[in-house]
């Protein structure tokens, strides 16, 4: 089993793969966390009526499978509108769409848990909506989405491994073609495990801290 | 309000015409970028070496392409069955991937004429007495069960009421058995037999001639309806006959002798 054909050459190749896929995630998750915290007030602002069309959208973001949009935004933006957007563009975008989707439920749920005798509270003694929203709601919506959110956000790393069908080598396509050029199915499968591992512990690890130390305050 | 419609209209006209001039083959110019489809898991025309960069006939085929439309190449890995998806959902421009020009493909495809063929060996233990494929004639063959050289080799063996046929699970097998000298000779495509005969795997045995079997014609693929390209390429792949580049990419990667002759005999084109 410990006589492999694996050089240091291509731990780094693997490594680069886990740099891209940390990258992708990373992108995908702030700028849709971004968005997702937007449309989610929007969402909730608004009322269900107002923002069906958001809904809407959102709910075909979260309805479709990842892969299926992957291709079919790649080939709309290249073929179509001939953008000539790199295959990593075009997953960055598709991917933080898709986080975002997700993400906008997570904050609507987060500040419907926010009691509203609370906030009316909050605003009898005479604060803003912003100030409200600031130093009422964000606090306590915050370590209610919280779990939610890491959650998400190891989803969408794990998903990121789709993102290969745009031409981009993230840690599932390196360990891939390795597969086919060394013919070590079973190690290299081991190794990228451990790769995704060593990226999603310590998230988390740092989600459960942060939920710990949040809850005796 | 009359200038406006009239910009708007004039927009819109430009942006309707605008890519029915300008084909295939200027987009490809104007990018910069050849897009080549290719399969990297079908050494010797696709792999990748040490450094998991890609390497091969086709690579290098491509990149050729690529330098003679005087852009920078870039290979995009597909696997046979999304060679064609690739290349309609507009992933790349062409596909240097060893596509068999059937003609059910070319109801969606476009096809270039031949860039390679595939022929078939005859390989033999170098005990025996051989010197053309014909000297199969009485002796013990064999070949992986079901493929089409092993259905043709059993097809001789019957013809010629003597000599025997033995069926194998696998290559490996087949080759194994030849350099025991189980087996007289056997019949494999000619780039698996130089691969074996190389790999030193299989001590004592030679490749002897080619069998008379029509050869597996490959072409590359650009869309149905990108005909500038497809005439470029046509063009392209002559020049690389002409000029040699073909003989030296089959030394490089297939192996020595000659490659096979891209002229289908008694038909045009």
């Amino acid at each position: 089993m410990f006589d492999t054909a694996l050089t240091a050459n291509d731990f780094l190749f693997l490594a680069k793969g886990a740099g891209m896929t940390i990258f992708v995630t990373v992108i995908a998750v702030f700028f849709g966390t971004v968005l997702g915290i937007i449309f989610g007030v929007i969402r909730y602002q608004i009322g269900p009526v107002w923002a069906a069309p958001i809904t809407f959208v959102l709910d075909i973001f979260r309805s479709i499978p990842l892969l299926i949009q992957l291709v079919l935004a790649y080939a709309f933006l290249g073929t179509v509108l001939r953008l000539g957007l790199s295959g990593l563009t075009v997953a960055c975008i598709v991917l933080t769409l898709y986080t975002s989707a997700y993400c906008a439920e997570i904050v609507r749920g987060g500040i419907e848990a926010v009691p509203l005798t609370l906030r009316r509270a909050s605003r009898s003694l005479g604060m803003t909506w912003g100030q409200d929203m600031r130093n009422i709601v964000m606090p306590l919506a915050t370590r209610v989405a919280l779990p939610s959110w890491i959650g998400l956000a190891l989803g969408v790393m794990k998903d990121s491994a789709l993102v290969y069908v745009v031409q981009v080598t993230e840690l599932l396509k390196s360990t891939q073609i390795l597969i086919t050029r060394l013919q070590e199915p079973l190690l290299l499968l081991m190794i990228c495990g451990a790769f995704y591992f060593l990226i999603s512990f310590p998230v988390a690890r740092f989600g459960g801290y942060l939920e710990k130390r949040w809850s005796n305050d | 309000m009359k200038t406006s419609v009239l910009t708007l209209a004039a927009v819109a006209a430009t942006a309707l015409t605008g890519p029915a001039f300008a084909d295939k083959l200027d987009d490809i110019i104007s990018s910069g970028t050849l897009r080549c489809a290719v399969v990297l898991d079908f050494p010797p025309m696709g792999s990748r070496d040490a450094d998991n960069n890609p390497q091969g006939f086709d690579v290098d085929y491509c990149n050729d392409l690529a330098a003679a439309l005087g852009v920078t190449a870039e290979v995009v890995e597909t696997t046979f069955p999304e060679r064609i998806p690739a290349l309609v959902s507009g992933q790349v421009d062409v596909a240097v991937a060893s596509t068999s020009d059937t003609l059910e493909r070319a109801k969606t495809v476009g096809f270039t004429i031949p860039y390679y063929a595939f022929e078939n060996a005859v390989t033999a233990n170098e005990g025996v007495e051989m010197s053309t494929w014909e000297d199969l004639k009485g002796k013990t063959v064999g070949a992986t069960a079901g493929t089409y050289e092993a259905i043709w080799l059993e097809g001789k063996v019957k013809e010629w009421g003597e000599g025997e046929f033995r069926p194998y699970q696998n290559q490996a097998d087949v080759f194994l058995a030849l350099s025991q000298g189980q087996l007289d000779a056997t019949v494999s495509t000619v780039e698996v037999a130089e691969a074996n005969v190389d790999s030193g795997n299989f001590p004592g045995i030679k490749i002897v001639d080619k069998a008379p079997m029509v050869p597996d014609y490959v072409a590359l693929i650009a869309l149905r309806e990108d005909q500038g390209l497809i005439n470029y390429m046509n063009l392209f792949i002559n020049q690389q006959v002409r000029t040699g580049r073909y003989a030296e990419l089959y030394a490089k990667w297939v192996g020595e002798g000659e490659p096979a002759s891209l002229v289908i005999p008694g038909v045009y084109r």
